[in-house]
């Protein structure tokens, strides 16, 4: 027996889901941004990613700073490793950098005297996208923007969905005042007015990443209880849950051997919009101003500049651009996996 | 005949509220299963017969303590089940296992047979893994199944198949007692009597007792010593098979057994048609509950309810009927 099985209901979902073709392309074309953003400091830095200077190489990607003083600058801060490609180049000496496509980071303004940013996209400069209104690459802005941005979204699912499944289970499972005091809870809690509670708790601490998926999820774990809920009440009425328990099978061991696998659809068919809904909050809390504080790279404050500078329209053209093209992917992949799940189609066996 | 008991069911019922209006309070009574008695020796088989919504499923789930029973003694081996704390019942449970009606619906279409017949060993810690596997073969082996079965789904199994496996999770850990919910009700006749032979050549080889439900009288004589009837929540009649079928009292029975089909064109039989629809167990009639459909019925049947009560002293024959001494020969 193989060790790790899939199920050939499985194998036929993924089947249907790579039919849908725009899904199946969205889903490949966000997972490789995903873990392309994971190490997006080899492709948007300002360090360099490999420097030889006197027959010795350095890697100034990861790891600790290096001084200037060790490639023969006349400084002990971080080496800006433009400035020492310009060098090298100058002294035309064996020597030589080798710069990422985007040699900015996020939070460096690229200032020279003269020159007000925010400045229009330029290939000269390699400011692909232009700067924004203190002079930061927008390429990069966008880049740590969307890491932080998705997985913001990504932890708030998993929790949101660790918490709602539990919840959502346990109610079906248990019914009774359980489930009666939880859906009053729920119903209470939900009329709770999230922007305001956000508002004052960003007025009291400053929040940070961690914070503020553990604001975001007290408010947002109740969506997935109610589905599981419903689900979990239909399964466990069925004989094969009768028979496990008939054999002794505990709550615990029925709820993930039996009822989860079972109802996965339901939870996998809401995870790409659950995505979806992750960033747009962020990026609308950012937007407001009560997400997470600057200098942080965020969408929603891009947004914000690119639609107070109208007159500079690559701010606002690349963000809305970013946002449009991630969320319909979001979306498209959505799509597919609702296709895949789609009961009507489960009946039949090839 | 002696008497080694090893389930004894007394005054069984099993009420659901029904409930309405705004505050939710309980505005009816549904009396699914109404007071139900019997004894099951040792190695027998006790068949239980009705129509469909008579309460026969409703009593096999109620003595596993699937649901909670309103009322009632369950005595499974000298022990009380009804009020056994959690930790017992877990134990307990292994001696006393169930086979359901719908093979689909009683095997998780998402474990491999080999999960799925490895689970009771898991839920009560028996054995190593490969101790496991190879019990999995065994039981393969027992209801006559390949053992390549084991990793493939139980959808890829036929609907007989797909009984056996769920009888081979059911005798795994060795049980007692046996309860069969309409095990051959969703198979094709010719499977039928395929998946009964292979019941009662466990029962013989593993020393079972067998609870057997069904609606088909057919298949119940086939396997049980006795039978009860049941009608409404309740038990009309009880005797051993071959009586019951050669000397059927309560008319309900004799109604019953009036209807089966006899392969004979030949033949004319005269049908005790029955008239009327089975009453809702929501609002049982008053009396007894056959009264209504019954059509030898006098005025005490819709004002007393009649007792289960042994016939000529026989304490294995019983009959719940006001009128049955003009029924007896």
């Amino acid at each position: 027996m193989a060790l790790i099985q899939f199920s050939p209901l499985t194998l036929k979902t993924f089947k249907r889901f790579r039919s849908v073709k725009r899904g199946y392309w969205s889903a490949i074309i966000i997972i490789s941004l995903i873990l392309l953003s994971l190490v997006a400091e080899v492709f948007v830095n300002s360090r360099a990613l490999m420097v030889s200077y006197e027959g010795e190489w350095y890697f100034p990607t990861y790891g600790a700073i290096i001084p200037g003083d060790v490639f023969g600058l006349d400084y002990q801060y971080e080496t800006n490793y433009r400035d020492l490609k310009q060098k090298f180049n100058d002294e035309d000496s064996d020597n030589w950098v080798l710069l990422p496509p985007v040699p900015y980071n996020a939070f460096e303004t690229d200032l020279t005297v003269g020159n007000y940013p925010p400045n229009a996209p330029s290939f000269e400069t390699q400011h692909y996208l232009g700067t924004d209104t203190v002079g930061r690459d927008i390429v990069a802005r966008l880049v740590y923007g969307f890491r932080i941005a998705i997985f913001f979204s990504l932890f708030l699912l998993i929790c949101n969905y660790v918490v709602g499944t539990a919840i959502g289970c346990l109610m079906g499972y248990w019914g009774g005042a359980f489930d009666l005091l939880f859906q009053r809870l729920i119903e209470i809690w939900s009329n709770i007015p999230f922007l305001y509670v956000i508002m004052i708790i960003a007025s009291i601490i400053v929040p940070n990443f961690w914070s503020l998926v553990i604001v975001m999820l007290m408010f947002s774990w109740m969506s997935m209880t109610w589905y599981m809920r419903t689900a979990t009440y239909k399964e466990k009425e069925r004989e094969y849950v009768m028979a496990s328990r008939a054999l002794g099978a505990g709550t615990a061991r029925i709820i993930f051997h039996h009822i989860i696998p079972n109802t996965v659809s339901i939870i996998i068919t809401f995870i790409p919009f659950s995505v979806a809904g992750g960033i747009t909050a962020l990026t609308s809390l950012d937007f407001l101003g009560f997400g997470l504080p600057p200098p942080t790279p965020s969408w929603g404050e891009l947004l914000r500049q690119g639609i107070d500078n109208l007159q500079s329209p690559w701010i606002v053209s690349s963000i809305v651009m970013s946002m449009v093209l991630v969320l319909t992917m979001v979306t498209f992949i959505g799509e597919a996996i609702r296709e895949a799940y789609d009961p009507k189609k489960h009946t039949i066996y090839e | 005949m002696s008497k080694d008991v090893l389930l004894r069911v007394k005054d069984l019922k099993m009420h659901y509220p029904i409930r309405g209006g705004v505050l939710f309070r309980q505005v009816a009574t549904n009396f699914a299963v109404d007071g139900i008695s019997f004894e099951i020796n040792r190695g027998e088989t006790l068949g239980i017969v009705g129509e469909s919504g008579c309460g026969k499923s409703t009593v096999a789930k109620a003595i596993l303590r699937l649901y909670e029973p309103t009322s009632g003694e369950v005595e499974f081996d000298g022990r009380d089940i009804i009020n056994m704390p959690k930790g017992d019942l877990r134990e307990i449970r292994k001696e006393m296992q169930i086979i359901f009606q719908d093979p689909m619906e009683s095997l998780n279409s998402r474990h491999t047979v080999g999960t799925i017949l490895e689970e009771p060993y898991v839920i009560h810690g028996i054995g190593s893994r490969a101790d496991r596997r190879k019990w999995v073969v065994d039981l393969l082996d027992k209801v006559g199944l390949q053992s390549d079965a084991v990793d493939r789904f139980p959808h890829e199994f036929s609907g007989g198949q797909r009984q056996r496996i769920g009888i081979a999770r059911a005798i795994a850990l060795n049980p007692k007692l046996l309860i069969c919910d309409e095990p051959v009700s969703a198979l094709d006749v010719s499977i039928q009597s395929q998946i009964l032979n292979l019941l009662v050549d466990l029962q013989r080889e593993l020393d079972l007792t067998l609870l057997f439900i069904a609606h088909d009288l057919a298949v119940v004589k086939h396997v049980s010593d006795r039978i009860a009837v049941m009608y409404l929540g309740k038990i009309v009649e009880m005797n051993e098979a071959e009586k019951l079928y050669s000397h059927p009292v309560h008319p309900y029975t004799r109604a019953l057994l009036s209807s089966i089909p006899v392969p004979d064109p030949e033949k004319k039989k005269v049908h005790d048609v029955l008239t009327g629809e089975v009453p809702s167990p929501i609002n049982p009639p008053a009396g007894c509950h056959f009264h209504a459909r019954c059509p030898y019925a006098e005025e005490k049947c819709s004002k007393d309810r009649p007792e289960l009560k042994p016939v000529k002293d026989n304490p294995n024959w019983l009959v719940s009927c006001h009128l049955m001494d003009n029924f007896i020969n």
